[in-house]
Protein backbone atom coordinates (compact mmCIF):
# COMPACT_ATOMS: atom_id res chain seq x y z
CA UNK A 1 0.00 0.00 0.00
CA UNK A 2 1.56 3.13 -1.40
CA UNK A 3 0.97 6.11 1.37
CA UNK A 4 1.27 9.97 0.31
CA UNK A 5 1.83 12.79 2.52
CA UNK A 6 -0.27 15.72 0.43
CA UNK A 7 -2.14 18.85 0.36
CA UNK A 8 -6.13 18.55 0.98
CA UNK A 9 -7.70 22.15 0.61
CA UNK A 10 -10.21 22.92 3.26
CA UNK A 11 -11.42 26.82 3.68
CA UNK A 12 -14.16 28.34 2.07
CA UNK A 13 -14.22 29.53 -1.61
CA UNK A 14 -11.80 32.26 -2.64
CA UNK A 15 -10.02 31.66 1.19
CA UNK A 16 -8.13 28.33 0.51
CA UNK A 17 -6.32 26.68 2.98
CA UNK A 18 -4.84 23.43 3.59
CA UNK A 19 -4.06 20.29 5.45
CA UNK A 20 -0.76 18.29 5.10
CA UNK A 21 -2.42 15.24 5.40
CA UNK A 22 -0.99 10.99 5.09
CA UNK A 23 -3.24 9.29 3.33
CA UNK A 24 -3.63 6.08 1.56
CA UNK A 25 -2.67 6.82 -2.55
CA UNK A 26 -5.77 5.04 -3.46
CA UNK A 27 -8.04 7.35 -1.60
CA UNK A 28 -6.91 10.68 -2.88
CA UNK A 29 -10.30 12.04 -2.93
CA UNK A 30 -12.84 10.43 -0.48
CA UNK A 31 -12.06 12.05 2.69
CA UNK A 32 -10.30 9.62 4.23
CA UNK A 33 -6.60 10.18 5.72
CA UNK A 34 -4.82 8.29 8.01
CA UNK A 35 -3.28 11.09 9.86
CA UNK A 36 -2.93 15.26 10.04
CA UNK A 37 0.50 16.25 10.25
CA UNK A 38 -0.03 20.17 9.53
CA UNK A 39 -1.90 22.92 7.77
CA UNK A 40 -0.40 25.55 5.00
CA UNK A 41 -2.05 28.92 4.86
CA UNK A 42 -1.55 30.76 2.23
CA UNK A 43 -3.46 33.66 2.82
CA UNK A 44 -1.46 35.31 5.10
CA UNK A 45 1.57 37.08 4.29
CA UNK A 46 4.03 35.74 3.58
CA UNK A 47 2.25 32.64 3.78
CA UNK A 48 2.43 30.34 7.20
CA UNK A 49 2.42 26.93 7.40
CA UNK A 50 2.69 24.68 10.97
CA UNK A 51 4.54 20.99 10.37
CA UNK A 52 4.55 18.56 13.35
CA UNK A 53 8.39 17.76 12.42
CA UNK A 54 8.43 14.41 14.80
CA UNK A 55 5.31 12.85 12.26
CA UNK A 56 6.59 14.39 9.30
CA UNK A 57 9.94 12.64 9.83
CA UNK A 58 8.43 9.37 10.98
CA UNK A 59 6.05 8.78 7.95
CA UNK A 60 8.84 9.97 5.33
CA UNK A 61 11.14 7.53 7.72
CA UNK A 62 8.09 4.93 6.94
CA UNK A 63 8.56 5.94 3.07
CA UNK A 64 5.84 7.64 2.62
CA UNK A 65 5.78 10.06 -0.64
CA UNK A 66 5.01 13.51 -0.42
CA UNK A 67 3.43 15.20 -3.71
CA UNK A 68 5.82 18.26 -5.31
CA UNK A 69 4.05 20.96 -3.33
CA UNK A 70 4.09 19.16 0.15
CA UNK A 71 8.31 18.41 -0.39
CA UNK A 72 8.40 22.04 -1.45
CA UNK A 73 6.93 23.25 2.43
CA UNK A 74 8.91 20.46 4.02
CA UNK A 75 12.47 22.01 2.42
CA UNK A 76 11.41 25.36 3.55
CA UNK A 77 11.02 24.08 7.16
CA UNK A 78 14.02 21.85 6.51
CA UNK A 79 13.00 18.73 7.33
CA UNK A 80 14.46 15.96 5.71
CA UNK A 81 14.24 12.32 6.29
CA UNK B 1 2.64 33.83 -5.03
CA UNK B 2 2.67 29.94 -4.93
CA UNK B 3 1.37 28.38 -7.58
CA UNK B 4 -1.26 26.32 -6.47
CA UNK B 5 -2.84 29.32 -4.21
CA UNK B 6 -3.17 31.03 -7.50
CA UNK B 7 -4.47 28.26 -9.52
CA UNK B 8 -6.71 27.51 -6.42
CA UNK B 9 -8.05 31.36 -6.43
CA UNK B 10 -8.44 31.42 -10.25
CA UNK B 11 -10.67 28.40 -10.26
CA UNK B 12 -13.17 29.69 -7.12
CA UNK B 13 -13.38 32.66 -9.66
CA UNK B 14 -13.36 31.45 -13.15
CA UNK B 15 -13.99 27.35 -12.50
CA UNK B 16 -17.79 27.47 -13.60
CA UNK B 17 -16.61 28.39 -17.02
CA UNK B 18 -14.62 25.50 -17.97
CA UNK B 19 -16.14 21.98 -19.09
CA UNK B 20 -16.90 19.61 -16.63
CA UNK B 21 -14.13 17.24 -17.53
CA UNK B 22 -11.68 20.04 -17.49
CA UNK B 23 -13.02 20.83 -13.93
CA UNK B 24 -13.20 17.11 -12.50
CA UNK B 25 -8.89 17.13 -13.34
CA UNK B 26 -8.30 20.15 -12.39
CA UNK B 27 -10.11 19.93 -8.98
CA UNK B 28 -7.86 16.74 -8.69
CA UNK B 29 -5.24 18.68 -9.43
CA UNK B 30 -5.10 21.42 -7.53
CA UNK B 31 -8.04 20.54 -4.63
CA UNK B 32 -6.52 17.09 -3.78
CA UNK B 33 -2.85 17.71 -4.65
CA UNK B 34 -2.91 14.62 -7.29
CA UNK B 35 0.20 13.63 -9.01
CA UNK B 36 0.03 14.18 -12.94
CA UNK B 37 0.55 10.10 -13.34
CA UNK B 38 -2.27 9.27 -10.32
CA UNK B 39 -4.75 11.33 -12.21
CA UNK B 40 -3.71 9.98 -15.73
CA UNK B 41 -3.90 6.69 -14.02
CA UNK B 42 -7.19 6.90 -12.99
CA UNK B 43 -9.42 8.63 -15.93
CA UNK B 44 -7.62 6.26 -18.55
CA UNK B 45 -5.92 8.51 -20.77
CA UNK B 46 -1.91 9.54 -20.64
CA UNK B 47 -0.18 11.43 -18.46
CA UNK B 48 0.67 14.02 -20.86
CA UNK B 49 -3.22 14.13 -21.65
CA UNK B 50 -3.49 15.34 -18.35
CA UNK B 51 -0.58 17.55 -18.37
CA UNK B 52 -1.69 19.45 -21.34
CA UNK B 53 -5.23 19.29 -19.90
CA UNK B 54 -3.78 21.55 -16.81
CA UNK B 55 -1.66 23.53 -19.09
CA UNK B 56 -5.11 24.45 -21.09
CA UNK B 57 -7.15 24.83 -18.11
CA UNK B 58 -4.53 27.41 -16.30
CA UNK B 59 -4.36 29.67 -19.66
CA UNK B 60 -8.01 29.61 -20.43
CA UNK B 61 -8.21 30.81 -16.35
CA UNK B 62 -5.50 33.27 -16.83
CA UNK B 63 -6.93 34.90 -19.79
CA UNK B 64 -10.41 35.77 -18.18
CA UNK B 65 -8.19 36.99 -15.17
CA UNK B 66 -6.39 39.37 -17.50
CA UNK B 67 -9.74 40.99 -18.99
CA UNK B 68 -11.42 40.59 -15.89
CA UNK B 69 -9.36 41.17 -12.87
CA UNK B 70 -11.56 40.09 -10.86
CA UNK B 71 -8.90 38.29 -8.62
CA UNK B 72 -6.92 41.57 -8.70
CA UNK B 73 -9.64 43.26 -7.65
CA UNK B 74 -10.10 40.97 -4.92
CA UNK B 75 -7.21 40.90 -3.44
CA UNK B 76 -6.94 44.49 -3.62
CA UNK B 77 -10.13 44.56 -1.63
CA UNK B 78 -8.79 41.99 0.87
CA UNK B 79 -5.77 44.17 1.81
CA UNK B 80 -7.89 47.50 2.37
CA UNK B 81 -10.04 45.58 4.36
CA UNK B 82 -7.45 43.78 6.59
CA UNK B 83 -6.18 47.71 7.32
CA UNK B 84 -10.08 48.51 8.17
CA UNK B 85 -10.40 45.70 10.48
CA UNK B 86 -6.46 46.47 11.80
CA UNK B 87 -7.34 50.02 12.60
CA UNK B 88 -10.42 49.33 14.28
CA UNK B 89 -9.29 47.20 16.81
CA UNK B 90 -8.32 47.98 20.07
CA UNK B 91 -4.95 47.08 21.16
CA UNK B 92 -4.29 45.31 24.13
CA UNK B 93 -1.45 46.77 25.99
CA UNK B 94 0.84 45.14 29.09
CA UNK B 95 -1.25 45.94 31.59
CA UNK B 96 -4.02 44.45 29.95
CA UNK B 97 -5.43 47.64 29.37
CA UNK B 98 -6.91 47.94 25.91
CA UNK B 99 -5.70 51.42 24.25
CA UNK B 100 -7.10 52.83 21.28
CA UNK B 101 -5.99 56.15 19.90
CA UNK B 102 -8.41 57.39 17.55
CA UNK B 103 -10.78 57.08 20.71
CA UNK B 104 -8.67 59.63 22.32
CA UNK B 105 -8.45 61.72 19.38
CA UNK B 106 -12.41 61.95 18.70
CA UNK B 107 -13.15 62.41 22.19
CA UNK B 108 -11.46 65.73 21.87
CA UNK B 109 -13.23 66.40 18.80
CA UNK B 110 -16.43 65.47 19.47
CA UNK B 111 -19.08 64.51 21.73
CA UNK B 112 -18.88 60.71 21.43
CA UNK B 113 -18.85 58.93 24.40
CA UNK B 114 -16.41 55.85 24.23
CA UNK B 115 -19.29 53.34 24.36
CA UNK B 116 -20.88 55.34 21.14
CA UNK B 117 -17.76 55.07 19.40
CA UNK B 118 -16.60 51.72 20.16
CA UNK B 119 -20.20 50.80 18.52
CA UNK B 120 -19.35 52.48 15.27
CA UNK B 121 -16.13 50.97 14.96
CA UNK B 122 -17.80 47.60 15.48
CA UNK B 123 -19.63 48.43 12.60
CA UNK B 124 -17.35 49.37 10.62
CA UNK B 125 -15.14 46.44 11.56
CA UNK B 126 -18.48 43.74 10.52
CA UNK B 127 -19.12 45.31 7.57
CA UNK B 128 -15.88 45.04 6.37
CA UNK B 129 -16.19 41.35 7.28
CA UNK B 130 -19.09 41.01 5.66
CA UNK B 131 -18.12 42.58 2.16
CA UNK B 132 -15.29 40.52 2.42
CA UNK B 133 -17.72 37.33 2.45
CA UNK B 134 -19.66 38.80 -0.30
CA UNK B 135 -16.47 38.75 -2.40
Amino acid sequence: MAVKIRLRRMGQKKAPFYRIIVADSRSPRDGRFIEEIGTYDPNTDPSTFKINEELAKKWLANGAQPTEQVAKLFKVAGIEK
Amino acid sequence: MEKIFEQALLYDFYGELLTEHQRNIYEDAVFHDMSLGEIAEEKGISRQGVHDLIKRCDKILQDYESKLHLVERFEKAKAKIGEIVALTQCEETADGKAVDNAVVIRKIETEETETQYAERMKKICELSQELMKEW
